[in-house]
């Protein structure tokens, strides 16, 4: 009850990002109603995806500091997991979501225990060996399809059970109430007692230490929520596209791009992620196919790479970063702003 | 048969030592990992390729023009990003490095095209000689005598020399070398243009015989990863030792478990290994 009061409650935000936050939602829920355009629709229910992602790598990664480079392997088993359900026993949606939020989660577990013994650059490097172990793994595994992927099973539509639906507005809601749910979460996590670990944690591991905290537990948990994002996204994917391959949801290149996606917006801010995919999802998917379609392929992601060194190196906070120092300056709060 | 491979596993662990020296001296002075590594392999690579290609000389003539491509793009990126990244956190640090893989990676696919390039011609290309039942490539064995080669210039360089007490003074202590009347910030760059030539050598060595493609770095720069976590960071002596287990492991694990699993099995190695012993062979504990 308490953290379902945590959750909801907005008050300690600066009055602008009530605005903000409120707009935000008006426009995800306004959004099919005044774009009739086909692929602008998509592009939306991509940035809904990365934002499902990025608040979830957020908790380990912005607020733990905790350089986690395997967040596509979680989405990657879920998805996996609800197709295989769909494919071999005709699993309806909500139950194989489920299994597959269990597997990701389970596998953040085991791999939060063994890993988190690590720091720093060591952890990192594991991350991404592990992810390459899977997508090995995944592109030689025949059972689940290899290399070609699978293909869910088709349905009548609109079918609420499979989630399978004729028009994408379904899918937009779907995702949008995914997101929500996020939002909440976070709002939740960051003034809980493990949001505030995991802040000392980032500050200063010895320090944190010191003080009491258990830091290896905190940031399993914390691991294994991400894991819960991580799925819930990736079975949101699979039955959105419909067909998954290892390339697109079991892939190095996702994890990273989900990484540099809430650097860019400000990591261990509550909005990084939201402006991240707010600015790189369009971009990818307008600048990909108004450059791929003239063949120079390869210029968006110099583009995206370029943002990132410059942000990397000028401000690490990010465009969060940016836009709090413009509220602290013009002097309209009360020192801070506290929506961190 | 075994033992024709564990010779190429060997030979194949020179080549991947020299590629993560310049790894291990860049993580030894300086405390971030470079996973732009790869790229600069990549780097290396097309610059012998075209080297060959257009002047059209002995692929071995590409190594001095690789080396100093090499050393040029270690001393840039360092003046105009690393330095920069230096002030910030670990995750700007690493997420920086990964932004200029992504960025040299997809430069070399905007130039060349997603293509597979490989040499034709050359002295070491193409041929090869008996010794007992081992079946040795020359251009395996020549890029693994002249690895050794480099590998103990760069040692000697390092060990026995002025400039080369200055660097490792540098990394022991950065603010104390300072103090002694060494420039850490020109230290720092060399170290990077250092790590820029090893790799940009190894790059040059590879196309004897490796495919060029721009997607390569990647895999080279888990390789080095591996390769130096083995060794312990910041080790010279154990990045060479490394380089030769991962090579075995590369070809011996591949030949049992099948080709397409040879790198899953190097990234296993280095799970392993981070997990179990992460000081690494010749490491120190941090």
């Amino acid at each position: 009850m308490k953290a379902l009061k945590k959750a909801l409650s907005f008050r300690d935000f600066h009055i602008s990002e009530r605005i903000g936050l409120f707009l935000f939602i008006v426009i995800c829920l306004a959004f099919p109603w005044i774009v009739k355009e086909s692929f602008a629709r998509s592009v939306m229910i991509d940035f809904l995806i990365f934002c499902l992602y990025g608040i979830g790598w957020n908790m380990i990664g912005g607020y733990g500091g905790q350089v986690a480079l395997g967040q596509s392997k979680n989405v990657g088993m879920s998805a996996y997991t609800v197709a295989m359900l769909m494919i071999l026993w005709d699993v309806p949606w909500c139950l194989g979501a489920a299994a597959g939020i269990i597997v990701a989660t389970t596998e953040s577990f085991v791999l939060g225990y063994v890993l988190f013994r690590l720091k720093g650059h060591y952890f990192a490097i594991a991350t991404i060996a592990v992810q390459l172990i899977w997508q090995q793994i995944f592109i030689n595994w025949d059972w689940v399809g290899g290399n070609r992927g699978l293909e869910l099973p088709i349905k009548e539509t609109p079918n609420f059970i499979y989630m399978q639906f004729e028009s994408e507005v379904y899918y937009h809601y779907l995702a949008l109430s995914l997101v929500i749910l996020a939002i909440l979460s976070m709002n939740w996590f960051r003034k809980s007692k493990l949001g505030y670990q995991l802040r000392a944690i980032k500050a200063n591991e010895d320090a944190a230490e010191s003080l009491g905290i258990n830091i290896y537990w905190a940031k399993v948990t914390t691991y294994c929520i991400t894991g819960i994002f991580a799925g819930l996204g990736g079975a949101f994917f699979a039955v959105y596209y419909m067909y998954i391959d290892p390339y697109s949801v079991m892939h190095l290149e996702l994890s990273i791009l989900i990484a540099l996606m809430t650097m860019i917006g400000g990591a261990g801010s509550m909005w990084g992620p939201i402006l991240g995919a707010m600015i790189l999802i369009p971009l990818d998917r307008y600048l990909g196919s108004w450059l791929g379609a003239s063949g120079f392929v390869g210029l968006d992601f110099m583009l995206y790479a370029i943002i990132v060194m410059v942000i990397a190196a000028c401000e690490p906070r990010g465009i969060w970063g940016i836009i709090e120092r413009a509220l602290i300056k013009r002097g309209n709060t009360n020192g801070s702003i506290r929506s961190i | 048969m075994i033992l024709n491979i564990i010779v190429n596993g060997l030979l194949m662990g020179f080549v991947f030592a020299l590629v993560a020296l310049g790894l291990a001296i860049i993580f030894g002075v300086m405390e971030i990992v470079n996973f732009a590594h790869g790229e600069f392999l990549m780097v290396g690579m097309y610059a012998a390729y075209l080297t060959a290609t257009i002047l059209p000389v002995d692929p071995l003539l590409g190594l001095p023009v690789a080396a100093l491509i090499g050393f040029l793009l270690g001393i840039a990126s360092y003046y105009l990003l690393i330095r920069y990244l230096l002030r910030g956190p670990m995750l700007a640090q690493l997420l920086g490095t990964f932004a200029l893989m992504i960025f040299l990676r997809y430069l070399a696919m905007f130039i060349f095209g997603t293509d597979y390039c490989m040499l034709n011609e050359g002295i070491l290309i193409g041929k090869s000689c008996k010794l007992g039942s081992c079946i040795l490539p020359y251009g395996k064995l020549g890029a693994a005598g002249l690895s050794v080669i480099s590998f103990s210039i760069i040692y000697v360089i390092l060990h026995h020399t002025k400039f080369g007490s200055a660097l490792r003074a540098t990394a022991l202590d950065t603010e104390a070398a300072s103090i002694m009347g060494i420039n850490t910030e020109r230290m720092r760059a060399i170290a990077w243009g250092l790590g820029g030539l090893t790799v940009g050598l190894a790059g040059a060595l590879l196309t004897n015989f490796y495919y060029i493609y721009p997607t390569v770095g990647l895999l080279f720069t888990m390789i080095a990863f591996t390769t130096v976590a083995l060794g312990g960071f910041g080790s010279i002596e154990g990045s060479f030792v490394g380089g030769l287990i991962i090579g075995l492991v590369e070809t011996v694990g591949g030949y049992y478990a099948g080709p397409e699993w040879k790198f899953a099995l190097i990234y296993f190695a280095y799970f392993l290994i981070v997990v179990f012993r992460p000081q690494g062979l010749f490491g120190w504990s941090r």
